[in-house]
């Protein structure tokens, strides 16, 4: 029997106002927490693999007890297995340690896929699925845009810089997804109802010690006061400030 | 202190980006070491200023992307107490792995970098940043056009190695990507027209400079009510839809209380309208007071020279 | 900015996961489905198809019910699902009100268990749509003197009569219809294709637009016998329906109002006038103020009530309360924010309108404002004045 595995993360609402006190990103303030939006795509595509190949879906979080909700969302969404990765002693885990975590509890999950989100919507690293793949010795696809889950043999479809490129993989893999424009599926109430009575496994895991220490999170440096310019002949300058001060193009 | 830089290549050659890690990483007082994969672009890499040997790593594996065996690869033949390679799709996988195999943390996206390895990069999408020092080593990739390029005029050795990796990865089919037009809810830089463009034929302005720097085409509400041409999905503002793009940059658009309602949380705002007395200028970052004929195209050839 | 809903007084921290999942389930449909093609619906008149079949996917209707394909849920969750609903618009909750408390409820409450299989699971589903005729041309608020009957033909029932303002009456594919049988109120299981059934729309609605209302029209309807529902005789039967219809109304009116405060609030934010936002000054403020001051009581109020739906201690004098309460209220509040968008408000590029008018048909069915005044007035004093020897 196919397994599937599929890493979500709990992350603020990308619309939240984030604020910044004593250093530190004032977490308390966040009202809303979602499942990372690119993680929502990884989901509905494990979902549209299950239910092609009768597979079971295995959801994993890491985080502290708050993350239970996006295990419940899966569940809602017919997600069988449920587990939550956290230890309280945990505070900001490095790169190193989160797919340490990780990576432990796919070893005994055994999954052949492995869904994941092309990065977080907080840290936006996009670290975890290419570094797990390579600590459980697996390959990796990334920022898949389209795919194809319904025969024996699924394929990904990615970006390159001239074009596309499909891949038919042989498992086990890692998959990691981006933002398309595939409607994802909601949770109906008899998927609620079955998400209530569905059980979290909450277990730790060796991750070793912190290598990175965080220092500081600051605001973003003010932007600078509007400036009005004249004629077609600023329009060097300005796209020149775009990429040198404003860093957006 | 001994730091491997990974080049960014593109066709056949070296990303400019591959200088401005240079910079950021001659900063640091290190050794440096270019490493090449698939051997693009090394001559290039000797002649950036800074660097110290040039590594053109050949082998079967960089014939396509799997950034399991292109790790694998690079890993085997890059020494270095650092590793920094550039943000982009690729470079993040293949440092993710070398990370990952070498069990020491990676920290993506970096924007500031300092000796004591003090790193700075952004989190929630650029809405704080974080400022890390890391105890022992670690891999970096850093943001493409925030560190300056170092100078050329180097005369680094060129070496070739050839090394491979296992490969997992095979593709199946190449193919073309269809030239969708991104949504605006999608675009992290929109370019949106008004009523200014005068004629809904002068919106292929707007896709020109749209497809240089894969922005999204958006519209005032009075575009889309005046010209049936241009579609309601179009339609930025409070009926229209709401984005948040890091770039906005609204073309004969008045900038009415309605059109802000759905745009005015851009991260940067750039106006082009003929009038000064405009109210979209007192929202936008960078305003220009002239016609769009007259500034459009040099705004296409200015973006055109970027990338 | 994402539609939050208004929750002063922290009404999230008493409501359970599911709860909270089942009401983020509704809100993100209605702000997907509902919000953006509601004005086009309102204009054609129609309630989308494609509504029913997602209502019937998402599985809200006959959300509180057990078995038959229903799901058990609280009455707290299906009332939280009703908010959602009628903050999108009033048709929408009308609808699901009508499919689950008017038209489900009693096949499920007072029907035979051939009846509960054969019908409750499709209607469930959303499949088959069900309606409640029970108000006639000459009897609103006393239904007891209705005139529509029954006769007892040996292995047949023939009606004759009409029914009138019957919320999806002509979509129906099933309809309750209480009748008297030997001047006994019962209630009867009508299909669609029942010979002497028919169920033309009204039209000409300038309130509640997106949803369908019809007329039930009789004519020596003929219906099997095991089509009467066993177990229920009297007013009791329709008014058991009404109570929980109106339970899931006196929560509909403050999603309602909240869409009104919401879209007051950004507007008196960006709308300048003498040099100033307009919610900078005080008169604003005020209204601003008093709008969320009911909001927040009829929140608490649907809470608690829906706390008692689930605990089995509620009283019908109860649920007028809020069904009046909440739906005065949200009523009150459209007015209010239509005045704060200025001519604007008038447009139906906001909302406020369009509640406007369909909370005027929420105040006047199952059960008129003052038909609860009546209700509680009979409460407090023990003396009912629904009638009187003139
Ligand atoms: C309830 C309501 C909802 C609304 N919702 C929206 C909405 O969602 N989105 C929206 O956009 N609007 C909306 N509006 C309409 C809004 O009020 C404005 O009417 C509209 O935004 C104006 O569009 P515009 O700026 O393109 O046109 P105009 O206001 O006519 O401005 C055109 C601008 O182009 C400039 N111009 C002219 N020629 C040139 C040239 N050759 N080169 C450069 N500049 C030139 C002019 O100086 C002027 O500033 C709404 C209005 C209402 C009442
Ligand atoms: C859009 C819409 C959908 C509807 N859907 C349905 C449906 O699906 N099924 C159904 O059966 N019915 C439905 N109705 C009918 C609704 O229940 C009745 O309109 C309601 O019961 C009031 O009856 P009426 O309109 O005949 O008003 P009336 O009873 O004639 O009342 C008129 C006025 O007199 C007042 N009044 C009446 N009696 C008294 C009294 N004793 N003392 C003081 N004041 C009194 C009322 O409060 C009201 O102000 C719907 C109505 C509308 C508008």
């Amino acid at each position: 029997m196919v397994t599937i595995a599929v890493l979500l993360k709990q992350v603020p609402d990308t619309t939240a106002r984030i604020t910044v006190s004593d250093g530190r990103v004032d977490e308390t303030a966040i009202s809303t927490w979602v499942t990372s939006p690119y993680d929502e795509y990884a989901l509905e595509v494990a979902i549209q693999h299950k239910e092609a190949s009768g597979a079971s879906i295995t959801a994993i979080t890491l985080g502290p007890p708050r993350a239970d909700k996006v295990l419940k969302d899966a569940a809602a969404l017919g997600v069988e297995n449920l587990v939550r990765v956290w230890d309280d002693a945990w505070e900001s885990l490095d790169s190193n340690q989160v797919q340490a975590a990780l990576s432990t509890i796919l070893e005994g999950v055994e999954a052949d896929w492995i869904y994941c989100g092309k990065q977080s919507a907080d840290r936006n690293q996009g670290s975890t699925g290419p570094g797990v793949a390579e600590r459980l010795g697996m390959a990796c696809i990334v920022e898949i845009s389209d795919w194809d889950v319904t025969g024996a043999q699924p394929s990904f479809t990615r970006a390159t810089s001239s074009g596309n490129e499909r891949l038919a993989p042989t498992p086990p893999i890692v998959l990691t997804f981006t933002k398309t424009e595939t409607e994802l599926r909601r949770p109906n109430v008899r998927g609620i109802m079955a998400a209530k009575k569905a059980n979290i496994e909450v277990v730790s895991a060796d991750i070793g010690d912190a290598q990175v220490q965080v220092v500081a999170h600051n605001p973003p440096a003010q932007k600078p006061e509007g400036r009005k310019f004249e004629g077609a002949e600023s329009v060097p300058e300005v796209v020149g400030l775009l990429r040198d001060e404003a860093k957006v193009i | 202190m001994d730091i491997t830089i990974i080049a960014e290549t593109q066709d056949g050659g070296l990303h400019p980006v591959t200088a401005q890690l240079v910079g950021a990483a001659s900063s640091l007082g290190a050794s440096l070491t270019v490493i090449c994969p698939g051997g693009a672009g090394g001559e290039e890499a000797c002649g950036i200023s800074g660097v110290g040997k040039v590594l053109a790593v050949t082998g079967d594996c960089f014939a396509t992307f799997d950034g399991g065996a292109w790790a694998e690869a690079l890993d085997a033949v890059a020494g270095g107490d650092l590793v920094i390679g550039a943000a982009p799709t690729s470079g993040r996988d293949i440092c993710s792995r070398i990370a990952a195999r070498r069990g020491v943390s990676i920290i993506q996206d970096v924007i500031n970098l300092s000796p004591g390895l003090n790193i700075t990069h952004p989190i929630y999408s650029g809405k704080a940043n974080q400022d890390l020092t890391v105890t022992g080593n670690c891999v970096l990739t850093l943001r493409a056009n925030t560190f300056p390029p170092a100078p050329s005029g180097g005369t680094a050795q060129l070496s070739t190695v050839q090394q491979s990796g296992d490969v997992r990865l095979a593709v199946a089919e190449a193919f073309a990507r269809a030239s969708e037009r991104l949504d605006v809810t999608d675009a992290d830089i929109i370019i949106s027209g008004g009523r200014g463009m005068g004629h809904p034929d002068n919106f292929r302005h707007l896709y020109e400079v749209a497809d240089v720097i894969g922005a999204a085409v958006g519209a005032s509400r009075a575009a889309v009510d005046t010209w049936e041409e241009i579609p309601h999905s179009l339609q930025v503002g409070q009926t229209g839809k709401t984005v948040n793009p890091s770039l906005y940059i609204a073309v004969g658009i008045s900038g009415a209380i309605q059109h802000l309602a759905g745009m005015r949380t851009s991260k940067y705002i750039v106006a082009i309208n003929k009038d000064p007395e405009a109210p979209i200028f007192k929202v936008a970052d960078y305003g220009i007071v002239c016609t769009w004929e007259e500034a459009i195209p040099v705004l296409k050839e200015e973006l055109s020279k970027l990338t | 900015m994402t539609y939050e809903g208004v929750d002063f007084y922290d009404i999230e921290s008493e409501l359970t996961d599911e709860e909270k999942m089942v009401r983020d389930m509704a809100r993100d449909w209605v702000e997907a489905e509902v919000v953006p093609n509601i004005e086009q619906a309102c204009r054609d008149g129609v309630f989308p198809d494609e509504w029913r079949v997602a209502l019937g996917e998402m599985g809200v209707l006959g959300m509180a019910l057990d078995g038959y394909g229903c799901a058990g849920m609280s009455y707290v969750a299906y009332g939280l699902v009703c908010q959602e609903l009628e903050r999108g618009d009033s048709g929408v909750r009308s609808f699901a009100s009508v499919q689950g408390s008017l038209a489900m409820y009693p096949i499920h409450d007072f029907g035979s268990e051939e009846q509960k299989q054969k019908y409750l699971p499709k209607m469930a589903s959303g499949e088959w749509v069900g309606c409640f005729g029970l108000t006639e041309p000459d009897y609103g608020s006393n239904p007891g003197d209705m005139i529509t009957k029954a006769v007892d033909e040996g292995d047949d029932y023939v009606l004759n009569g009409a029914k009138m303002w019957i919320t999806n009456g002509t979509i129906a594919d099933v309809a309750i219809v209480w009748a008297k049988l030997d001047g006994v109120i019962r209630g009867f299981i009508v299909e669609k294709d029942d010979p002497g059934f028919s169920a033309p729309e009204m039209t000409g609605k300038h309130s509640l637009r997106a949803s369908v209302t019809s007329e039930l029209v009789f004519q020596d309807c003929k219906i099997p016998k095991d089509r009467i529902l066993p177990h229920v005789e009297g007013l009791k039967g329709p008014f058991s329906c009404l109570n929980n219809a109106r339970y899931g109304i006196c929560w509909g009116a403050v999603g309602a109002a909240q869409s009104c405060f919401h879209s007051a609030k950004e507007y008196a934010l960006s709308r300048i006038q003498f040099g100033n936002p307009i919610a900078a000054f005080q008169l604003v403020q005020n209204k601003l103020a008093w709008m969320l001051r009911e909001i927040t009581k009829g929140q608490l109020l649907a809470l608690s009530l829906g706390r008692k739906k689930d605990a089995g201690t509620w009283t019908p004098e109860q649920i007028s309360l809020a069904k009046m309460n909440n739906v005065d209220m949200a009523l009150e509040i459209a007015r209010m924010a239509r005045d704060i968008h200025g001519a604007n408000g008038i447009l139906d590029e906001y909302p406020i309108m369009r509640h406007m008018a369909n909370l005027e048909s929420v105040k006047t069915y199952e059960g008129t404002h003052d038909i609860h005044n009546l209700i509680l007035g009979r409460h407090i004093t023990g003396i009912q004045s629904f009638t009187r020897e003139l």
